[in-house]
């Protein structure tokens, strides 16, 4: 390219500063050509409109010294050895230690405009150059840094090996590079890992936005699945362990296909919008949870590929559909998402089961008997008990609670039975009673 | 404003032709780092040992040289009529009766950091905050310097320690008698002084591919990049002038010290990141810490909470001049590595672009080969272009120097000062032979267990310390007067020199001085150059 039209598209049109660097790599020139380029092209805008174009030169060179000496005071004996025996009562090194004075080469960038004022602070000046061209005069230098970062972002490709030569590298030799893979351009790592991360974050918010981003599934997703599995799986064998492990069988396995129920949720709603029992509050803390859940999800697929994996899901998806309208107690579903203590085996519900229709929360039952209402209700109580190992343990429950509307009836039987209710040490017998009287 | 052109090369427009420019190569460097402070990886490292002994190895090991030190200057020694005499062991001296003893300087500090006493307020740190001095300078009197070896401790008193630097850790042999309160009131100590140095290139040097005419070694240290523009200007035009793209690079050797071709290597000695990226993480740490426990747990790492800017930049730095110059990286306080010296080589997956130019992964048991970019440990030791370097990030001379209460009082120290003080100390670290003396007391270390590597037993030609002040730089002396069977591992060639000779260089922040050490590879002279931006009148309104 022009070195002319190069400087004029940048510096006058897109008003960019242009280093001689920069200069050097866009033009594939020596870097000492690039500075008498930059020159050039400076004193011909100037001279055709003046301060159209702005220099910043380099001077290096010996400077005077400033107020604070570089060196100090000790210049006189500064090649005399002053020896201080170590045998002397001070055996610090007072006197010994000799400063040296040095030499203080500088390397200054400077304005054009305090180009003077830069010089005259030099004792001999051994190079000026052009370091870089901008529209404007800057108020901040700093800016010069981006220029540069221009370099390694649009210009990172070439190979410095090969092509330092051609810019004026000094060389060298005995360079040792180990052979493989090029380094990555410097801005490829960082576009990288943000998109990686992206994608997962989108994953745990928007429950519609995981499928189509997990039918995409990059390479990187895969990847977080698979490091998520060596967590999942042991939360899975947590929540199995946890359970006192006497107590009927048939309702664990129940709570746990619940439990993936209550986790597969946002996925199967996404697929199969008219599941009717969900109020949208419990969606809110589905998706809260999601994360942990889409991550359970997944328990036994240690070594899939993603692909495999949803099929395995989409497989599962459909069971639990299916068992879904076989029984749908959102109750019990909720109640199993807790963690910890909630991990409890639950009684045995009686064959009672409302119909899916029901609203989800609390389920009640009128009967009229003998001339008055009884109505059961199950309701969710916290129950704070001590266990075998002592530890205080806090649990909802969903007991039935017995209530009689307010009639003018006799209140015998109220009477007996809320005491029995809330006494309800076990929530079981007030179940069984319930179900006796149902009969 | 246009300057005058006449003078200069490159303030001219360019020839119509484009020359042929003939490459400028650099000056090779040999280099031979030693892997005294490199410790075992994984499961090799324990840190079940006990700190005592390092300070029983220090001791076994710098006695002998103290002791045969002072019989040289002691033996027969008569004062007020009175024979000096020779005590083993600290418990041997007798009161009222004039002798000397060696031992291991332990000094009572009122501020020193005590971890008995963090344990029993119950706010235990992670790193103790940073103090100036461990001394109270209103009270002189709660320092307390004692000398113990295996057998017990001996309180040192008199007015003589008041004229004498000492440190923690330091052998000595104290010349005294013990007074009334049981205390031993000195007349005079000996230090162990200069190891023995050895001659450049150890009598070996190589013939060929060594070029006649002089190299030049750069030191820069405390980069202290932080990833903002603001601190990276003059890190661009120290960069330029590395690759030869500044300064005269031409033939003519009329302005050596701008030919940056005569550089071999450049050392960075520490923090070459800054301070600000590290307290502003952990401040966003603990601010967030309390809104992170309700998240949900992330993999990798949080860009909010992690700045990967600097050390970024550092890389891309590096990348930059490798592909020109060797570089050997030491880490220090500041940057990536562990805290507690000897701290390990910042890892190299730390430098995706860099990593490239190391050596390869070190397998089993092999001894691992120079990287191009060595990555090496802090404190660090090896051979440059035949000399022997001995180089530490700084925290052995910071350290030091919170021991001694530097006349000036409480107030920031008169700078001149301060850098005269850190060069004393620094050559006292040379006479102690012992480069951190103050490891494992105040400054956090690897209990060695049977080697105690902080003991200088070959004293290197140049001793550098960075992330200092201020640049300043010495030349010691040892002499050997009357030491002819001393140290039996003095080889002849270290004999035949006269005496050793060390250059300190004391090395300053860069990102402060924006100052780069060049060292002279055959005469040691030493030349700065200074990297800056010329505050116009603008800034300086």
């Amino acid at each position: 390219m022009d070195s002319k039209l190069y400087l004029a598209e940048n510096v006058l049109n897109e008003r960019r500063p242009v280093t001689y660097r920069l200069l050097s790599r866009a033009l594939k020139v020596h870097a000492n050509r690039a500075k008498q380029i930059l020159f050039e092209f400076h004193r011909n805008e100037n001279a055709k409109k003046p301060q159209t174009v702005h220099a910043t030169y380099v001077i290096s060179g010996i400077q005077k010294a400033p107020d604070p000496a570089p060196t100090n005071g000790h210049a006189d004996d500064e090649d005399e050895m002053i020896q201080s025996s170590p045998y002397l009562p001070s055996s610090m090194p007072n006197q010994d230690a000799t400063s040296d004075s040095f030499r203080t080469a500088s390397i200054v960038l400077a304005r054009e405009e305090d180009l003077q004022d830069a010089k005259s602070t030099f004792q001999s000046i051994s190079t000026i150059h052009v370091y870089s061209l901008q529209p404007t005069a800057l108020p901040d230098l700093n800016v010069l840094v981006d220029a540069n970062r221009e370099i390694s972002s649009t210009h990172g490709q070439d190979d410095p090996l090969e092509c330092g030569k051609q810019w004026g590298m000094i060389q060298n030799r005995n360079v040792k590079r180990r052979t493989g893979a090029r380094p990555p351009p410097p801005a490829a790592p960082a576009v990288k890992a943000p998109g990686a991360k992206a994608s997962k974050p989108s994953t745990e918010s928007t429950v519609p936005a995981k499928r189509p981003l997990q039918k995409e599934a990059s390479p990187s997703k895969t990847e977080a699945t698979k490091s998520d599995e060596p967590k999942s799986e042991p939360s899975a064998a947590n929540s199995q362990t946890s359970k006192p492990s006497g107590k009927a069988a048939p309702a664990k396995q129940k709570g746990n296909l619940f439990s993936s129920f209550a986790k597969a949720k946002p996925k199967t709603k996404a697929s199969a919008p008219a599941e009717p029992a969900a109020s949208s509050a419990e969606d809110v803390v589905l998706d809260d949870a999601s994360e942990e859940e889409a991550e359970e999800l997944f328990p036994d697929s240690t070594d899939k590929v993603a692909a495999a994996t949803r099929e395995n899901r989409k497989e599962r998806e459909d069971k639990l559909k299916k068992m879904m309208d076989e029984d749908d107690d959102d109750d019990e579903a909720d109640d199993e998402e807790m963690p910890d203590a909630d991990e409890e085996p639950r009684e045995p519900t009686p064959a009672e089961q409302p119909p899916p229709s029901k609203p989800a929360e609390l389920k009640e039952e009128v009967t009229v008997q003998g001339g008055r209402r009884r109505g059961k209700r199950q309701v969710m109580k916290k129950k704070t008990v001590k266990d075998e190992e002592g530890y205080l343990v806090t649990r909802e429950e969903a007991t039935w609670e017995s209530f009689s509307e307010d009639e003018p009836v006799p209140k015998k039987k109220p009477a007996v039975n809320v005491p029995k209710a809330k006494a309800g040490k076990a929530a079981g017998q007030g179940n069984i009673m319930s179900f006796f009287g149902k009969k | 404003m246009a300057p005058d052109a006449e003078n200069y090369t490159f303030l001219c427009p360019p020839s119509k032709e484009e020359q042929e420019q003939e490459p400028v190569y650099r000056t090779p460097s040999n280099y031979n780092p030693r892997l005294t402070f490199h410790l075992p990886a994984g499961a090799g490292r324990h840190y079940q040992q006990q700190y005592d002994d390092m300070y029983f190895l220090r001791l076994a090991k710098l006695k002998p040289t103290v002791e045969q030190v002072a019989t040289d200057a002691w033996d027969g020694l008569t004062i007020a009529g009175e024979k000096v005499r020779r005590v083993d062991r600290v418990l041997d001296v007798r009161q009222g009766e004039l002798c000397w003893v060696a031992g291991t300087v332990y000094m009572h500090l009122p501020m020193k950091p005590n971890i008995l006493e963090d344990l029993t307020k119950e706010n235990f740190t992670s790193a103790p905050p940073p103090l100036r001095t461990y001394t109270d300078p209103s009270d002189p009197s709660l320092t307390q310097i004692m000398l113990e070896d295996e057998s017990g401790r001996l309180r040192l008193t008199g007015n003589f320690l008041q004229s004498t630097q000492l440190a923690t850790g330091a052998i000595i042999a104290a010349l005294g008698t013990e007074n009334a309160n049981g205390d031993f009131e000195v007349i005079d100590i000996k230090l162990p002084d200069l190891a023995p140095q050895l001659q450049r290139w150890n009598g070996n040097a190589p013939e060929t591919g060594v070029e006649k005419g002089h190299g030049k070694i750069a030191f820069v240290s405390g980069l202290g990049i932080t990833g903002t523009s603001g601190d990276t200007l003059a890190l661009e035009l120290l960069t330029d002038y590395l690759l030869g793209y500044t300064g005269y690079s031409g033939h003519g050797d009329n302005n050596s010290s701008l030919c940056s071709s005569k550089i071999s290597r450049l050392v960075i000695a520490g923090n070459s990141l800054g301070a600000s990226v590290i307290g502003d993480v952990a401040s966003a740490n603990f601010g967030e810490a309390a809104a992170k426990k309700a998240q949900p747990k992330k993999y990798g790492y949080d860009a909010s909470a992690y700045n990967d800017a600097p050390i970024t930049q550092l890389d891309n730095f590096l990348a930059e001049i490798l592909p020109s110059i060797p570089v050997t990286l030491m880490p220090g306080e500041k940057d990536p590595a562990n805290f507690s010296l000897p701290q390990q080589g910042i890892h190299r997956t730390m430098f995706p672009q860099a990593r490239a130019y190391s050596a390869p992964p070190v397998r089993g048991d092999e001894k691992p080969e120079a990287g191009w970019f060595d990555s090496v440990t802090n404190p660090w030791d090896g051979d440059v272009e035949g000399w022997r370097l001995w180089g530490c990030s700084g925290q052995n001379v910071d350290d030091v120097l919170r021991y001694i209460s530097i006349e000036g009082g409480n107030g920031s120290p008169d700078k001149d000062t301060d850098s005269d003080a850190r060069v004393r100390i620094m050559e006292a670290m040379l006479r102690w032979r012992c480069g951190v003396p103050t490891a494992p007391d105040t400054i956090w270390s690897y209990p060695y267990q049977s080697d105690d590597p902080y003991v200088i037993e070959s004293c290197p030609h140049i001793f550098f310390v960075g992330n200092q002040p201020q640049f300043k730089t010495a030349t010691i002396e040892g002499d050997v007067p009357l030491r002819l069977d001393g140290d039996t591992d003095m080889t002849g060639t270290a004999e035949s020199s006269d005496s050793a000779r060390v250059r300190l260089l004391a090395l300053p922040k860069f990102s402060e001085t924006g100052e780069l050490i060049l060292v002279d590879t055959e005469t040691l002279e030493v030349e700065v150059v200074r990297f800056g931006v010329f505050k116009g009148q603008e800034e300086q309104k």
